[in-house]
């Protein structure tokens, strides 16, 4: 079976500046990948060129079996994508936002998926309520909930918990596994590694734009107590290093 | 507070070089002054026909409106700027976390505004008034005075504007008060005869006889709004939490047969509830039209061929394209990217908003018929009006695809535009003077914006948003 997304020497540059630099890499359907690295490795704008929303220097990406490049759109149509800093437009309520993605996205019964995801990310209350009035953690939720209001088959999701409280992370995290679970596929950024640790079936650590490392997390696990050990001594923080 | 306004003057220069290359950027105040260096030479030709006086007026008064227009864009641009950066990408919002009051911090942008755009147009113009000044014949001396008066019609238009917007940002009541307050008052004093008409329009006044007093009253005319605006200037937006019925769905609804029907209806919503449309209606539309509707006024009586209402209906098409500008700046496009939407489908849903705003176009046509009583050539000024804006629109989406506003000060675009959209203008307001009538063949020109806009797709497909 062919992989969910597979990156062959993926490159962005900006100006001198590579922010992804040949980066390689496969995703297997129903993983749980986690994308790592610390600030300003390019794990956003890795999310980016697989989602065509910025077009790599060089290099080529497949994502469900469709080339990014030049079907942009058609991989949009299929996916769900959790943006790291776009916010829901100002002026819209909740309510109005997740109706607007519905209909751009062409779902039928928008109207009770939105319901659903009101109340099981509990914020019904905010509803009605212009977005630009919510809290960053109301935002991230109706964010989290437009990425996954078409039930995608794959969703690439960046920094998605950093909002949230202890307990809202713990049902999204449920709700992740279960989603990977019911056969669907995640493709996360992170810099925290205990979410990584806790949740990721496989990991890819990022540094400078390069890969460093990819594989299962169970792997990992076998040779170092914790991800974290591991991590550091990969981008070169480590004792050893 | 020099520091920060030595910060602010860099991030506005940034932004803009960014954008569209600091060659480009830097070129545009020479482009500028070159325009008006080869407009002196022609005037000086017209001056044969038109009165020196008029002429002044004229110019004066251009100046005027370049203040209201950049007032217009930096005051509502600041909501603008904020929801395309974000708060904190802008000095002055991440400054509100520096022991300055905001107060302060505005005071400083508003300086660091009227001197960036006084530095982008008013200086070139003035340097090309005066490289002209041995061939149009006006006399050097003059040329220190007319810097003056000119820098001063500026200013007054930016304060009228900071003005009135800082009234509208506390309430549309208060801003309707206030205009229909100093309308009557001035309308007395007019019908009294109290005062020459001439000191309604101070730095006009005190071109014509420079005196003390004068200089006085223009600066005191110009310094008391500005204050006023800072004293009174608001950042806070009441907060209060409120809960607003599904507005959207019906009205995607009635739209479900358009492709681009979901985002315009986002767009109509989210224009009317910020307030944007009333904004931008009033100071990058309505007062502009104004100015210009007394500039051809004045042109007209000097120059006994002009149709008034034709004339003005080509210039109101080319304001009416700028609303092409206020659809797509509202938003930050980035706010779309990752939906299944792409920059063609951007532009065809901006396109659409576009055109349903185009009433108001007509409508200006309208107020001018009404004005001038010239009701025999309203329906070709109305068509022409119509197609000229979307003429006009067409190449600026070829042009710039969706970012029209920052790509203006782009020097190769600014030209081609001129180019593309110049001489089709004139020539059309001069057959159409010829007999109204003709301005019916305007309609002509949805074939070129037809192709236009097609060519844009494709020109625009993958572009990539440099602020994302
Ligand atoms: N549009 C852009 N223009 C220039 N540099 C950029 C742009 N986007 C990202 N970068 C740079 O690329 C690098 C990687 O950024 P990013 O992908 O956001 O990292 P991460 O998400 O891992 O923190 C950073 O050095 C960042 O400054
Ligand atoms: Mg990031």
């Amino acid at each position: 079976m062919a992989p969910v997304i597979s990156a062959s020497s993926l490159s962005k540059h900006y100006g001198d500046l590579k922010a992804v630099d040949q980066v390689s890499l496969d995703v297997e359907e129903g993983s749980l990948f986690g994308l790592l690295g610390p600030n300003g490795s390019g794990k956003t704008t890795m999310i980016r060129l697989l989602t065509g929303q910025v077009r790599p220097t060089s290099g080529s990406a497949t994502v469900l079996d469709t080339d990014v490049v030049t079907s942009p759109v058609k991989v949009r149509e299929r996916i769900g994508i959790i943006p790291e800093q776009e916010t829901p437009p100002s002026f819209l309520t909740s309510e109005e936002y997740l109706a607007f993605v519905g209909r751009v996205r062409k779902i039928s019964a928008v109207k009770e998926e939105a319901d659903w995801w009101f109340e099981f990310l509990e914020f019904s209350d905010k509803r009605d309520v212009l977005c630009k009035d919510l809290s960053r953690g109301t935002r991230q939720k109706l964010m989290f909930a437009q990425a996954f209001l078409h039930r995608p088959v794959l969703a690439l999701i960046d920094e998605p918990l950093i909002n949230f409280d202890p307990v809202m992370q713990k049902t999204v995290k449920d709700y992740l596994a279960e989603y990977v679970r019911d056969g669907g596929t995640i493709f996360l950024s992170t810099h925290i590694l205990e979410i990584a640790e806790e949740i990721c079936s496989d990991v890819a650590i990022i540094h400078r734009g390069r890969l460093v490392h990819a594989g299962p997390v169970a792997r990992i696990l076998g040779q170092r107590q914790h991800l974290s050990d591991f991590f550091l001594e990969a981008v070169g923080k480590g004792s050893h290093a | 507070m020099r520091e920060l306004f030595a910060v602010m003057m860099k991030e506005e220069w940034r932004l803009h070089a960014t954008m569209f290359g600091s060659i480009s950027f830097a070129l545009f105040p020479v482009l500028i002054g070159a325009i008006t260096f080869m407009g002196s030479l022609i005037l000086s030709f017209i001056g044969e026909i038109i009165p020196g006086p008029t002429l002044s007026f004229l110019v004066h008064a251009q100046f005027l409106l370049l203040g209201i227009m950049v007032g217009g864009f930096g005051l509502l641009g600041q909501e603008v700027m904020n929801r395309r950066f974000g708060q904190a990408s802008l000095v002055a919002y991440s400054s509100r976390t520096l022991p300055l009051s905001d107060r302060r911090i505005f005071t400083v942008f508003v300086v660091k505004d009227t001197v960036y755009y006084i530095i982008l147009w008013v200086l070139p113009v003035i340097a090309g008034i005066t490289l002209a000044a041995p061939w149009s014949g006006l006399p050097l001396s003059l040329i220190g005075t007319i810097a003056l008066t000119l820098s001063l019609s500026f200013l007054t238009g930016l304060a009228v504007v900071f003005f009135l917007s800082t009234l509208y940002t506390r309430s549309m009541l208060l801003l309707a008060g206030v205009v229909a307050a100093g309308a009557l008052f001035s309308i007395l004093l007019l019908i009294t005869g109290i005062v020459d008409p001439v000191c309604f329009f101070p730095p006009y006044a005190l071109s014509r006889s420079f005196t003390v007093p004068l200089l006085l009253y223009s600066l005191t005319a110009l310094m008391v709004p500005f204050a006023l605006s800072i004293r009174f200037m608001t950042t806070e937006f009441p907060g209060r939490e409120m809960h607003i019925p599904d507005r959207f769905s019906p009205l995607a609804g009635h739209l479900d047969r358009f492709r681009s029907g979901p985002t315009v209806a986002k767009d109509l919503l989210d224009l009317r509830r910020s307030g944007g449309l009333v904004g931008q209606t009033l100071f990058s539309f309505a007062l502009p039209l104004a100015l210009i509707w007394v500039t051809l006024a004045v042109l007209a009586r000097v120059l006994p061929d002009t149709r008034l209402l034709i004339t003005f209906a080509g210039v109101a098409g080319i304001i009416g394209a700028t609303i092409y500008t206020w659809v797509t700046e509202f938003d930050a496009i980035a706010g779309y990217t990752f939906l299944p939407l792409g920059t063609p489908d951007l532009i065809r849903s901006k396109l659409a908003t576009f055109l349903l705003l185009q009433p108001l176009t007509l409508g200006a046509v309208g107020a001018g018929a009404v004005i001038s009583g010239d009701y025999g050539s309203l329906l070709p000024a109305a068509v022409l009006a119509l197609s000229v804006s979307i003429y006009a629109a067409s190449v600026m989406v070829w042009l710039t695809g969706l970012w029209p506003a920052v790509m203006v000060y782009d020097v190769k675009v600014l030209a081609a535009s001129m180019l593309l959209i110049g001489p089709v203008l004139l020539g059309l307001i001069g057959v159409a003077s010829m007999n109204s009538l003709f301005a019916f063949g305007s309609a002509v020109l949805l074939v070129p914006a037809s192709l236009f806009i097609r060519g844009s797709y494709r020109r625009w497909e993958s572009w990539e948003v440099a602020f994302t």
